[in-house]
């Protein structure tokens, strides 16, 4: 029962880390505590659903063409809308964001309806039974896809040019510019990257999760706990912000009560922000 | 300090202008849809007044005052329907008990700072939505429907008359406004504007912060529970889906930001605004779902981003800018 626990809360936990890397993503880099990466995975989860009707594909192989997609939108948004706001104060910042995810859910609302809609085939059915552990197989892919998506996107920011461009942004914006960095192109990247992920997200969680415009939004709040938990900093502390998150989620359903495992997830972040107010791995 | 006197007494007569508008605007109107809109324009308004405390004043940004609205509901709703006490009571008890969550929960909270107090205030305010939610001797997620019949209006609160609403709300706004207009100018709205502007400076200068971060958390975290009582008693039905969702506690910052922040009039006037935004687009494209919040957000962003300091800043007049030694020069040439 424990193992299984522990995998349930696994695969949760590594669909809410795609959703807090990018939160993290554009609080470390824009100091924008973003509403609107709920509505990116909704958005997704619909890319998939499109491709799945029209060409019978499996969510697995939208992934691309969601990301490709997502990370379009994500800087024309930015281009738009975010660039604009960045002049103004925090606070209006965060609110356009939450004003975008607002228009986005009932402009999805408009052109969707409200219908509860899911994946019908998928290509990866059954379970595979250990004894002490039964994985059903459609579970397996968001673990090993926000696995591979993590990696990449260390490996992005420590390994290339823009990727450092970004980090050194997020360190200190004027000395980065000093430096010759181009600050614009590290914000639309990340901008961009960030709204990708939640894409690939809403990919993976339409395996079993229903499609509906306010899908994204439940797990935007777990995101950006998972985030603040996690400490802003870093992907590697969003990453485990999340997975933890999502270990959290899923104890406190099974051992204690369903109805309130939200309220215990709040109780762990405030004991751990009483005692570490940066988060877990926060500098 | 003539020139100080002589802004004040400008405050009253707009004030006063303002106030004598207020009252007198039910008169003309007598479509029943535009006095509904100007009770929630009341209750928006002191929704933002009271969140203008801690989110304008002191910059901490709370995004869960929506629990302290659900409280003040509920106290008004469980006190007729449970106890069939007067809201002119049980109001206060929902202020009381309030500004003790404010209290207990605001030492743990105002330690944290900018996106982590929000956060963290957010996650506060969804716990207690879903404790309401899943609390079923408050009714749970069904809510609480406490019309009362057999008492006298003025006992319940329930009129049956929109306009009695209006005047009562009008009185509770003009009271809010008086006291933020006297904080706006004390001691303690310098001390708030103090620490929003560099806690650490005024620390420096012996300003006991977390004293009067937590004095501004309570005031404000009391009237957003007034707030909610009065919501209560205009709808006469409340249930957790209504006063505490996410979007609530966002709808408040909103109010005020939209209107400007750390401003007297900035919440009212946003309150405006927005209500008659979302309101009058509601009703006119109530036949395709979603239009309406679409509507509303986009004007939204447009407000926000073209006027980021607020409505306010329309009514203000531009400030002489203050030249640098460069611009100077080009001028001088």
């Amino acid at each position: 029962m424990v193992i299984q626990c522990i995998f349930e809360g696994l695969v949760i936990g590594s669909i809410l880390a795609l959703i807090s890397m990018g939160v993290a993503l554009i609080w470390g880099v824009m100091n924008v505590l973003s509403f609107s990466q709920g509505e990116f995975l909704m958005i997704g989860m619909y890319i998939t659903y499109l491709f799945n009707q029209k060409f019978g594909l499996d969510p697995i192989f939208s992934i691309p063409f969601a990301a490709i997609v997502m990370f379009v939108v994500g800087v024309l948004i930015y281009k738009g809308l975010i660039r604009k706001a960045l002049k103004g104060p925090v606070l209006s910042q965060r609110l356009v964001t939450f004003a975008l995810s607002m228009v986005l859910v009932n402009g999805m609302l408009m052109l969707a309806t409200s219908e509860f809609r899911t994946i019908p085939k998928v290509m990866f059915t059954g379970t595979i039974d250990f004894g002490f552990l039964v994985i059903s197989k459609e579970k397996l892919v968001p673990l090993i896809v926000s696995a591979i998506v993590t990696l990449l996107l260390f490996l992005f920011m420590n390994r290339t040019k823009s990727g450092k461009g970004i980090r050194a942004t997020s360190m200190d914006k004027d000395a980065a510019e000093l430096v010759g960095i181009n600050i614009e192109l590290s914000y639309t990247l990340s901008f961009g990257i960030a709204s990708a992920i939640a894409g690939v997200a809403g990919c993976v969680l339409s395996y079993y999760y229903y499609i509906t415009p306010t899908s994204g939004s439940s797990f935007l709040l777990f995101g950006l706990i998972a985030v603040a938990l996690g400490g802003f900093g870093s992907i590697f502390g969003a990453y485990a912000g999340g997975i933890l998150m999502g270990l959290v989620d899923v104890f406190a359903g099974v051992y204690f009560n369903t109805a309130f495992k939200y309220v215990v997830v709040c109780i762990l972040f405030m004991l751990v922000v009483s005692f570490r107010p940066k988060g877990l791995f926060g500098k | 300090m003539k020139n100080y006197i002589h802004s004040k007494s400008q405050f009253m007569i707009r004030f006063l202008i303002g106030l004598l508008a207020a009252a007198l605007l039910p008169l003309f109107i007598k479509t029943p849809f535009a006095v509904h809109v100007m009770i929630l324009i009341c209750i928006w308004a002191i929704l933002g007044m009271g969140w203008n405390f801690i989110g304008g004043y002191a910059g901490q940004v709370s995004n869960g005052h929506a629990l302290f609205y659900g409280i003040g509901a509920y106290s008004c709703a469980i006190g007729m329907k449970s106890f069939g006490a007067t809201p002119w009571v049980t109001m206060w008890i929902g202020v009381a008990i309030s500004v003790g969550l404010a209290f207990v929960l605001g030492a743990p909270l105002l330690r944290l700072k900018g996106h982590y107090f929000a956060v963290a205030t957010m996650a506060i305010g969804e716990s207690g939505r879903i404790i309401f939610l899943n609390w079923s001797a408050v009714g749970g997620a069904t809510g609480v429907d406490f019309l009362e019949k057999t008492k006298p209006a003025w006992y319940t609160m329930q009129f049956t008359s929109k306009y009695s609403y209006y005047y009562i709300y009008l009185i509770f706004v003009t009271i809010i406004l008086m006291l933020t207009k006297v904080l706006d100018k004390s001691k303690f709205g310098y001390y708030l504007r103090a620490i929003k502007a560099n806690e650490e400076s005024a620390q420096s200068v012996g300003i006991n912060t977390s004293r009067y971060k937590m004095l501004a958390f309570m005031l404000s975290a009391g009237v957003v529970s007034l707030a909610g009582s009065l919501y209560a008693n205009y709808l006469q039905y409340i249930d957790p889906m209504v006063v505490m969702p996410l979007n609530v506690s966002l709808m408040i910052c909103l109010v005020a930001v939209m209107g400007g922040i750390g401003t007297v009039i900035g919440p009212v006037i946003g309150a405006i605004v927005l209500t008659v935004i979302s309101e009058y687009t509601r009703a006119a494209f109530s036949s395709v779902r979603g239009f309406d919040l679409f509507l509303y957000g986009i004007l939204v962003i447009l407000i926000v981003i073209f006027l980021p300091d607020g409505l306010v800043s329309l009514f203000k007049r531009k400030k002489q800018k203050v030249l640098t030694p460069l611009e100077m020069e080009g001028k001088i040439k």
